[in-house]
């Protein structure tokens, strides 16, 4: 018998392929992985959360934060309109809106969970109408009506706990932040569907109510304006409320497909409204 | 949170650079100290050939920690979501059983011994366990070597 060491060669208990191929090559197919989950788990979540009673969305809303908003004449003024544009709109019976007025200088107003609506002392004083605040105060109702509010925490919470799972945090901790944020009368973000959906829900009340349309694209050619005249600093409005260019458009085709008067007597927000903002 | 990515990314690249630094550099020795001790056989029988004139018999061993570094673990990590083979960690073995048998060898070699019989190796990892930790791995290499008889 005999015996040798042969000389081993390289490379046999190894693999040649480039290490950064091999990560390029995993953290692309986990992405996709994660991304797919991602949205599969958010699908999911949506159509879970709009299937939670109003009253339990009520409820959470007011686990986190004051909701029984300031009293201002402003806002006793906001609620009015809202409450016919609500009643308008036919919510369901439990469903109750409540307006916030912030006197703050930010130009923006949002809906968000347990039927909030708030709207910035910055929006109001750039509103030329009524007819055009309600066109705001409508599609912030509308969203509150089709309960994307409850549908974006619930994906957020989903895509949340996802992440949180593959990062290793864990998922209390995940959906607490999530609901946690959600909760403080902040603003969610809305698909492009679901501003288009509100868009059109609010269009039809806003001609119940005035009888006619007119007004209903002022918000949005009025801050295009201010966004071209700003283009470093774009009013608060926009990021919440994106494409104004193709809403025009689109509530333009809504008016001409249901033969809704386009021009009418635009009603003047009150002297007393105005009076109190220029003290603002 | 983008804080968070831009120190991971950092890490990455650290961890990338000077792994693949260290792991040519390391291919690099063993390979010449491999050539070097070319001569000092080494057998995993248990038992030396019966006409082998034996004067002296020991225990020698070779022992060799090896650190992953970030880059391998973050590869290994995505690897350990889809499964296959984690090439990243194999160089990492390769070399540490590698360096083991020749430190073995190399006090075989002090020793005056000719050839090693009844090699095994131990593999162990560090950090078993510990979450959170940069794994290392230990491997020990340990054979009987074998002085022959002057005739």
């Amino acid at each position: 018998m005999k015996f040798s060491n042969p000389k081993i060669p390289e490379g046999i208990n190894t693999s040649p392929d480039h290490p950064l191929k091999e990560f390029a090559w995993l953290l692309g197919s986990v992405s996709l992985l994660i991304i797919t989950v991602i949205s599969v788990l958010g699908l999911m979540a949506e159509f879970l959360a709009a299937r939670i009673p109003f009253s339990y969305e009520m409820e959470l809303a007011g686990r986190f934060t004051e909701t029984t908003p300031d009293p201002s004449p402003a806002r006793d003024y906001l609620q009015d309109i809202a409450d016919r544009l609500a009643a308008a709109q036919d919510l369901p019976g439990d469903m109750k809106i409540t307006v916030h007025y912030a006197d703050d200088e930010v130009a923006n107003a949002f809906a968000t969970l347990g039927g909030h609506v708030v709207i910035y002392r910055g929006l109001l004083e750039k509103m030329k109408s009524e007819n055009a605040l309600a066109m705001v105060l409508s599609h912030e109702i509308a969203h509150i009506k089709h309960r994307h509010p409850v549908v974006a925490l619930g994906r957020g919470v989903a895509v949340g706990i996802a992440l949180g799972a593959l990062t290793g945090v864990s998922a209390n901790v995940v959906a607490d932040r999530v609901i946690g944020n959600a909760g403080t009368l902040t603003a969610l973000g809305f698909s492009r569907s679901q501003e288009s959906e509100a868009d059109a829900t609010a269009l039809s009340a806003l001609v119940t109510v005035y009888g006619h349309a007119n007004g209903s694209t002022d918000v949005f050619r009025t801050f295009m304006e201010i966004g071209r005249s700003q283009p470093l600093n774009p009013p608060e409005f926009l990021s919440t409320h994106p494409n104004p260019e193709n809403r025009i458009e689109s509530i333009a085709e809504q008016i001409a497909d249901h033969d809704w008067q386009p021009i009418g007597t635009l009603t003047p927000i009150p002297t007393a409204v105005i009076e109190l903002l220029e003290i603002d | 949170m983008y804080i968070d990515l831009i120190v991971v990314v950092i890490l990455l690249i650290l961890g990338y650079g000077f792994g693949r630094h260290a792991e040519r550099r390391h291919y690099q020795s063993i390979i010449r100290r491999e050539k070097e001790m070319q001569g000092m056989l080494t057998f995993s029988t248990k038992m030396p050939p019966q006409d082998l004139r034996i004067s002296n018999a020991r225990l020698v061993g070779g022992n060799v920690v090896i650190s992953v570094d970030y880059f391998k673990r973050f590869v290994s990590g995505l690897r350990g979501l889809i499964g296959g083979r984690m090439k990243t960690y194999e160089t990492l073995l390769d070399r540490a059983r590698r360096e083991a048998i020749l430190r073995m060898k190399a006090e075989a070699q002090e020793l005056g011994a000719g050839m090693i019989f009844n090699v095994k190796m131990e593999t162990a990892s560090i950090s078993k366990g510990a979450k959170d930790a940069i794994g290392s791995v230990e491997v020990y290499a340990y054979g009987t070597a074998i002085t022959l008889a002057s005739r």
